[in-house]
């Protein structure tokens, strides 16, 4: 990925800020999705290698400790693939999410972030639901798996509420959720979790399942859901299935289980740094690793277009302020589509929001990325929230 | 959940904490080590099924049929190396050099094959179940594995009390002074109860795989289960660790059942309770504690 991005001129060649042309160099950390290492290689990266920006990608395990030491140490930052709520809350103690799912508090002085949050998760998933009970006259009761750590419990606390509020101002129905309780992250057996979803509320079982799980902990319950004879309508999950790792090791029973999708190839976007397209970006990284792309791909991608649109502001790159400051006021489009880090009506300062579309991991086709043929791929199926992305396949319920 | 699911359910997710157990019970009956890298074994013969059986022509499913016996020999030679020359210092290089082998596995799977979780794939039969009752289903996965459990448990207590080899091992594990007086190689004893181990600790490992999906970093959190079924059970015991894993299982289906909350938190609780009340565990010998 990081080939892709030293592609374009500005990182081969340099770029002029203030009548003098900088050259940029990349240094690649692994955190390991472990927050103390990611702690670690952040101090390591200011102290050691003394670097002006940092830019970190992928879960609240790595994004908010990274975040949290370069707000502290004044090294300016910009992160992606966290809700935008746990990282608010995460990089400032002093702040918090409020009863209507507003961000309390201030923003951080040094960090920048883009990505989207449960209002998000809500209005990409509910549509789908919508969709899928009409065709299946489901019952309007649905599961959550959300467990007892960070992310388990933001959702159970936000998910309910918002879900009702969106449903409620489109006059739709009023949904009943069947909570499968703060349960242990690794554990084992989830039979008494399924049991209560087969169960249901008011005598109807949930036909709709939505959950914040980690990634093996859904492998083992989407096992013994099957095991179990547990079959819901649709299953929208968050957190799990978003890559096709996830997917390989869970097999057949992968087929039509719906996720977010903030990155599509078959988007019309491009590039800002040299105008790739997302299709020719996705196919250049299979040509190039032999993998099947992953959607985190553009926002990573998306995290150095925020930088030099954000140098594109200062005068001197190593004023700290002013590129933190910069950042803050990015509006552009690129990979991952409009963003704009001062919109009035997002979260808060310093937030860009992303619109995702929902997908489905059904059997791949040569017509995807590259003309390449994968066992499973992400297919495009509803784009409310999005109407750029095209659909790529209908919307099927999970189980019929 | 009825009582009859939350016991049926218990006894099938203890019959694989028996397995994962088994091997660990067995090395400290046997040698007094505490293999903390028992976990990690596990998650190898994972990869080892999923990875390296297929390059030689074997479906992941009879996988085993290689990974066992390799890591048999695994088991031995790792004994008669690394293991021994600890052992001959002192108990407390064992439990640093089972430590250095955890971090060092975690940290060459995740080189080696990245972060990515990975799962044995057996097909359709991954989801298919029987029903028991109305709300009782028991998925053929968890019934092979307790049956597994079973069979590998009462081989090995047969093996034990019945064979020749079997019994210099019970000698050696007593008294390895009266024993070395009598002729025999503890060493070499020693060596064979680690092949054991290993051997059941990669069928666990490929059982686990089946159930659900690991990464290079996933030993740890079953290396506790196991460990509080061996000390439920009682240590020297094999029955008692079948016992203490399928009791384990039961607390964890009955905590679920209260709340999900106190899944992992009743199987905790009962390793409490045993400890304090019955500190040799269930079938353990009081003299095994000195």
């Amino acid at each position: 990925m990081i080939a892709q991005v030293k592609k374009s001129s500005f990182f081969k060649k340099g770029m002029k800020i203030g009548g003098t042309t900088y050259t940029f160099e990349i240094i690649v950390k692994d955190s390991q999705s472990n927050p103390s290492i990611a702690g670690q290689v952040t101090q390591q990266l200011i102290q050691g290698s003394g670097v002006d920006i940092i830019v970190t990608s992928s879960a609240p395990e790595t994004t908010i400790p990274v975040s949290a030491v370069c707000e502290g140490a004044g090294i300016p930052c910009v992160s992606t693939v966290c809700p935008w709520e746990a990282w608010w809350a995460g990089v400032n103690s002093s702040n918090s999410i409020g009863a209507h799912g507003n961000a309390v508090g201030t923003s951080p002085k040094y960090c920048s972030m883009f990505f989207f949050g449960v209002p998000e998760f809500v209005e990409c998933f509910l549509p789908m639901w919508d969709r899928v009970q009409k065709m299946t006259n489901a019952n309007h009761v649905y599961a959550g798996m959300f467990p007892n750590d960070a992310d388990g419990n933001a959702f159970r606390a936000a998910w309910p509420p918002t879900l009702n509020a969106i449903s409620a101002a489109t006059n739709g129905p009023a949904w009943t959720f069947v909570d499968g309780g703060a349960y242990t992250d690794l554990s084992t057996d989830y039979t008494s979790m399924i049991q209560t979803f087969k169960t249901g509320a008011n005598g109807k079982t949930c036909d709709f399942f939505v959950n914040a799980p980690l990634p093996p902990d859904f492998n083992t319950f989407w096992k013994q859901a099957s095991q179990q004879n547990w079959n819901p309508k649709l299953a929208t999950v968050a957190k799990v299935m978003l890559f096709p790792a996830d997917v390989y090791a869970l097999g057949k029973l992968s087929n039509n289980v719906a996720t977010d999708c903030w990155f599509a190839p078959n988007a019309p976007y491009h590039s800002s740094l040299d105008g790739v397209k997302a299709s020719a970006f996705a196919a250049g990284y299979q040509a190039q690793t032999g993998q099947q792309w992953v959607q985190s791909m553009g926002s990573t991608y998306s995290l150095f277009e925020v930088v030099i649109e954000a140098l594109k502001h200062v005068k001197n790159p190593h004023d700290r302020l002013a590129v933190a400051n910069a950042m803050k006021h990015v509006k552009y489009t690129g990979m991952c589509g409009p963003l704009n880090f001062s919109n009035p009506q997002g979260p808060a300062k310093g937030i860009g929001t992303i619109k995702p579309v929902g997908i489905q991991w059904k059997p791949g086709s040569k017509s995807l990325v590259g003309g390449k043929k994968y066992a499973w791929s992400p297919w495009v199926v509803d784009n409310t929230l999005n109407k750029h992305i095209p659909i790529q396949a209908a919307l099927e319920p999970t189980n019929k | 959940m009825t009582w009859v699911n939350i016991l049926v359910q218990g006894v099938l997710i203890g019959g694989f904490y028996a397995l994962f157990a088994c091997g660990l019970s067995l090395m400290f009956g046997v040698m007094k080590v505490i293999n903390l890298a028992h976990g990690d074994m596990a998650v190898v013969a994972g990869y080892v099924a999923v990875f390296l059986a297929p390059k030689w022509h074997v479906p992941e499913v009879w996988s085993f049929l290689i990974v066992v016996p390799l890591f048999g020999l695994l088991g031995y030679v790792l004994q008669r190396t690394l293991l021994q020359k600890s052992i001959d210092r002192d108990p407390f290089t064992t439990l640093l050099v089972t430590f250095g082998l955890s971090v060092i596995i975690e940290n060459l799977l995740l080189a080696i094959y990245s972060a990515n979780g990975q799962s044995v794939n057996i097909g359709s039969l991954v989801s298919k179940s029987f029903q028991l009752s109305s709300s009782t289903y028991v998925s053929y996965v968890a019934l092979t594995v307790l049956a597994v459990a079973v069979v590998v448990l009462g081989a090995l207590q047969l093996f034990l009390s019945r064979t020749n080899t079997g019994r210099v091992i019970r000698a050696v594990s007593d008294d390895r002074e009266a024993a070395q007086l009598c002729g025999a190689n503890y060493k070499h004893v020693f060596g064979i109860a680690a092949a054991i181990s290993f051997a059941t600790v990669a069928l666990a490992g490929i059982s686990y795989g089946v159930m659900t999906q690991f990464a290079p970093t996933s030993g740890g959190a079953n290396l506790l289960f196991a460990f509080e079924a061996v000390v439920i059970g009682g240590i020297g015991s094999l029955w008692g660790t079948l016992v203490g894993g399928i009791a384990l299982g039961i607390a964890q289906q009955y905590g679920a059942h209260v709340n999900p909350a106190y899944q992992i938190l009743f199987g905790n609780l009962l390793f409490l309770v045993v400890l304090a009340v019955r500190p040799q565990g269930l079938f353990g010998r009081k003299e095994a504690m000195a």
